[in-house]
């Protein structure tokens, strides 16, 4: 990313990824305080902000969880300052309880949040429609389809916000937030920060009881206004309304409705209504655009959100019309849409043959299946690899001695442990469910649970299950594996990080410090690297009869990179001395590096530019024929 | 017509600054151009794939099945990782070299008689799909120019050489100058240079090229 023309006051034109546009738009509507918990597809909201920060004078946290992050921004709101917060829709799920009650007491200063679906599960857990949040909580919804528009609509989102005194939710999808385009930068002034004196805005955000029946009425009617006032909304488009075909399309999948009809030969022969006020919805807008329609085409990704509410308008605006959706199976609520699938859907509505693509992959598959999956897995010189060789050596040691194990993983790097060739977990569900989940099984089943969660997960939702499981004296060993950043998201900075937000000084927050006051008896604190020494550590947790926890520590090893870079430090690889070697290949067995391969001579090669040098696949080898390179000086 | 590039490599390899470089040229141009990029969950060694599309027809950041013009792919099996995305006779841009990924590794090491893919293997199969196939040496071209990290700019070298491509030589040189780490300016710089040469004798005699130098 080009940060100079997020910063820029010039007008012009930019290539920007949308989730710099989202930045930048919220730059021009002077936004004073941000706040996020990195998440894919929104982490390049918070690195760009983060980046950013020495050029404005807004504040800016990274917080421990996304409730935080949206309660940081409604402190802010409540005392009339812009504030914007972006989170995917399953950390959403965590800031629902503030979300909630937001819609109730409502805001001052504009807040807007952002929440990304990631249909198609590129990068979470669950296939979550988080549109649902928003007549859930009331709270009014814009949907952009690209980056312009998306700058576009946290702009206009911010004005919302101030003028209906409510959040208002950006939604967006995986293929809109990593989507990148030609973005028009407009010039903006930016008022000075200044603290108010609450004494004088002489108001209270409360709800309970009897005053939230009150406000459960006002947001009714609040919500009434917004319907009507998004009838007449810039952000849903109407074109070429002489067709008695028409789609209804939101977010990326208007940009795939163009394609397709581009590919079918459509384009200008059927009617479009683009909708980007997605609640509450222009129910007028829609009413007018198929009323005399034949066949309406529903193209929305995942839950049928748009399509029930198009059922009910029809009913009464126009009985006899056909509804292509997923209610006649045109489409599927399952994984993400593109432009073949949804030309596939338009043809199938107007009769007509569409571009065979089906054929197309089939061919591609038997191409294609001589080459290798190639799975996420651990970088090389990644300290979790190192982590769980002793572990496994651990585990080996205690089954001969009869002790079986349950393994419990969480949300993290540490996560890649579920793919092949490794696939060792029992569970994985969400951030700090291990811990939590670990207490259950220690009632239910006979082997030892085995938890492990990183440090930014241990912060953002594992501690107050860890405290349950002292409390209860519930007896399982957790692995605490403290990288010092959020690796996963892009190595955003926590509290076990020496930083904050735009690479300022922080004060770390001690994991052991944290363990030992609630209580936690049996804690070791080890270098992840030293593969031998912590066999013995991770045995006796094991064995220990209670509660264990071993804080295995080592920095990320790319962030690591990037702080030997800075200090200019050599990254010095190390290689397999084939003189030495009898193949034993230990080092390949359980280690599985990206760096490693095997030669022509069937012996294990090591790849000097992948190689980060953490040494510990040569404190593998029986032989010691793994060595550092001679660094020339 | 849009031109449709479908980029593809391994997690480390700089796909993402390769199409901010691109993107940001042609917006100095003044193309319109639009990207939809794919990096999964792991930082390195995962599979990255990026659809980019410059005109004003193209709409939607994913490119349709069989309509990619090109495919640039920093690792070889990528290539055919993604080949329902190309055209029948598109152009394929890759390089020669394989990363084996731990669970190809794992299999030789554990059943006799299992063997790596090789290049020779990946075109063979890609001959089925099209002839204008250039096997680029990046990594030895990024050493040559003094920095192993510049493979992403080699191929942005050879890129450049196209007829079809439609980012001015000044803006893209303005571009990586602008988007790469200050140290790295020269060397990414010679890097660009010696994709367009090696673009020059592999693939010029295949499809059209600007100027030759």
């Amino acid at each position: 990313m080009v940060l100079k023309d997020v910063i820029t006051k010039e007008n012009k034109n930019a290539f920007m990824l949308c989730n710099e546009a989202i930045v930048r738009g919220a730059l021009e509507a002077d936004v004073k305080v941000v706040a996020f918990y990195p998440g894919a597809p929104t982490s390049e909201v918070l690195d760009t902000f983060s980046d950013a920060l020495g050029n404005f004078d807004y504040q800016m946290e990274i917080t421990t969880n996304e409730k935080v992050a949206l309660e940081v921004c409604a402190g802010a709101s409540f005392a009339g300052l812009r504030s914007l917060t972006a989170m995917k829709s399953v950390g959403a799920n965590v800031a629902s309880d503030t979300l909630f009650v937001l819609g109730y007491t409502g805001v001052r200063g504009g807040l807007v949040l952002v929440i990304a679906d990631d249909p198609h599960a590129h990068s979470s857990q669950s296939e979550e429609d988080g549109r649902f949040f928003a007549p859930n909580a009331y709270l009014p919804m814009l949907e952009p389809s690209s980056p312009q528009e998306a700058k576009d609509m946290v702009k206009k989102a911010f004005e919302i916000s101030e003028r209906h005194r409510v959040p208002v939710i950006i939604r967006t999808v995986t293929r809109v937030n990593h989507q990148s385009g030609i973005v028009r930068l407009e010039t903006f002034e930016r008022k000075e920060f200044k603290k108010v004196k609450w004494k004088e805005l002489k108001e209270e955000f409360t709800t309970l009881g009897e005053v939230a029946r009150q406000k459960k009425l006002k947001m009714l009617e609040r919500t009434a206004r917004l319907a009507e006032e998004f009838e007449d909304s810039e952000f849903n488009i109407v074109e070429n309304r002489d067709s008695d075909v028409g789609v209804i399309a939101s977010s990326v999948s208007y940009l795939y409705v163009l394609e397709a009809l581009k590919m079918l030969n459509l384009h200008g022969k059927v009617g479009i209504l683009k909708l980007g006020t997605t609640f509450p919805l222009p129910k007028n807008v829609i009413k007018n655009f198929i009323r005399d329609l034949k066949k309406v085409v529903v193209a929305e990704e995942l839950s049928p959100y748009l399509e029930k509410e198009i059922y009910a308008i029809a009913k009464g605006t126009n009985p006899s019309l056909v509804i292509f959706g997923k209610y006649s199976g045109t489409f599927s609520e399952a994984w993400e849409y593109n432009p073949n699938l949804v030309a596939k859907g338009i043809a199938s509505a107007m009769g007509v043959e569409y571009p065979d693509y089906e054929s197309v992959i089939r061919e591609a598959k038997q191409l294609k299946a001589i080459i290798p999956d190639r799975y996420p897995t651990f970088c090389a010189g990644c300290p979790h690899r190192a982590t769980f060789v002793a572990l496994n050596q651990a585990l080996r040691i205690q089954a001969s001695k009869g002790q079986e194990h349950f393994f419990a993983n969480d949300i993290g790097c540490y996560s890649m442990w579920v793919f092949p060739p490794i696939s060792q977990s029992d569970t994985s569900l969400c951030m700090g469910a291990s811990v939590g989940v670990a207490n259950g099984l220690t009632h239910a089943i006979e082997e030892r649970v085995v938890a492990a969660v990183g440090d930014s997960t241990f912060y953002h939702a594992a501690i107050p299950a860890l405290i349950d499981a002292v409390h209860n004296g519930n007896k399982f060993t957790l692995l605490i594996l403290d990288n010092s950043v959020t690796a996963m998201t892009g190595q955003q900075s926590n509290p076990s990080t020496e930083f904050t937000a735009g690479w300022k000084q922080g004060k770390k927050v001690s994991i052991e410090g944290i363990c030992k006051a609630i209580g936690v008896e049996f804690l070791e604190i080890v270098d992840s690297y030293d593969v031998k020494n912590n066999v013995e550590v991770f045995r006796k947790a094991l064995e220990f009869d209670g509660l264990s926890v071993v804080i295995s520590r080592r920095e990320c090893a790319l962030y690591g990179d990037r702080n030997k870079r800075r200090r200019g430090e050599p990254i010095v690889p190390f290689y397999v001395d084939k003189s030495i070697c009898k193949r034993p290949y230990m080092c390949l067995r359980t280690f599985y590096c990206p760096a490693y391969d095997v030669d022509e001579d069937q012996q294990p090669h090591i790849s000097p530019e992948l190689c980060d040098g953490c040494s510990v696949c040569s404190k593998l080898c029986p032989f010691q024929s793994i060595k550092r390179t001679e660094v020339k000086t | 017509m849009s031109l449709n590039i479908f980029i593809c490599g391994v997690g480390g390899q700089g796909l993402v600054l390769l199409t901010s470089v691109i993107g940001d040229a042609c917006a100095k141009s003044g193309k319109k151009i639009i990207t939809g990029e794919m990096y999964g969950l792991s930082q390195r060694s995962g599979t990255v794939s990026v659809h980019l599309r410059i005109g004003e027809d193209a709409f939607s950041p994913l490119i349709p099945y069989g309509q990619a013009d090109i495919i640039i792919a920093l690792e070889a099996t990528e290539a055919l990782r993604y080949i329902e995305y190309l055209k029948k006779d598109g152009i394929i841009l890759m390089n020669k070299r394989i990363m084996h990924p731990p669970i190809e590794t794992s299999k030789i090491i554990t059943s006799k008689g299992s063997k790596y893919i090789t290049v020779e293997d990946i075109v063979s199969k890609l001959k089925n799909w099209t002839t204008n196939i250039a096997v680029v040496e990046a990594l030895k071209l990024a050493r040559e120019s003094g920095n192993v990290n510049t493979e992403n700019t080699v191929f942005l070298g050879c890129l450049s050489t196209l007829e079809i491509f439609p980012a001015e030589e000044s803006n893209i040189r303005e571009s990586i100058s602008e988007a790469v780490p200050k140290k790295t300016v020269e060397q990414n710089l010679k890097a660009f240079e010696l994709g367009k040469k090696s673009a020059h004798d592999a693939l010029c005699t295949l499809v059209k090229c600007k100027d030759t130098p």
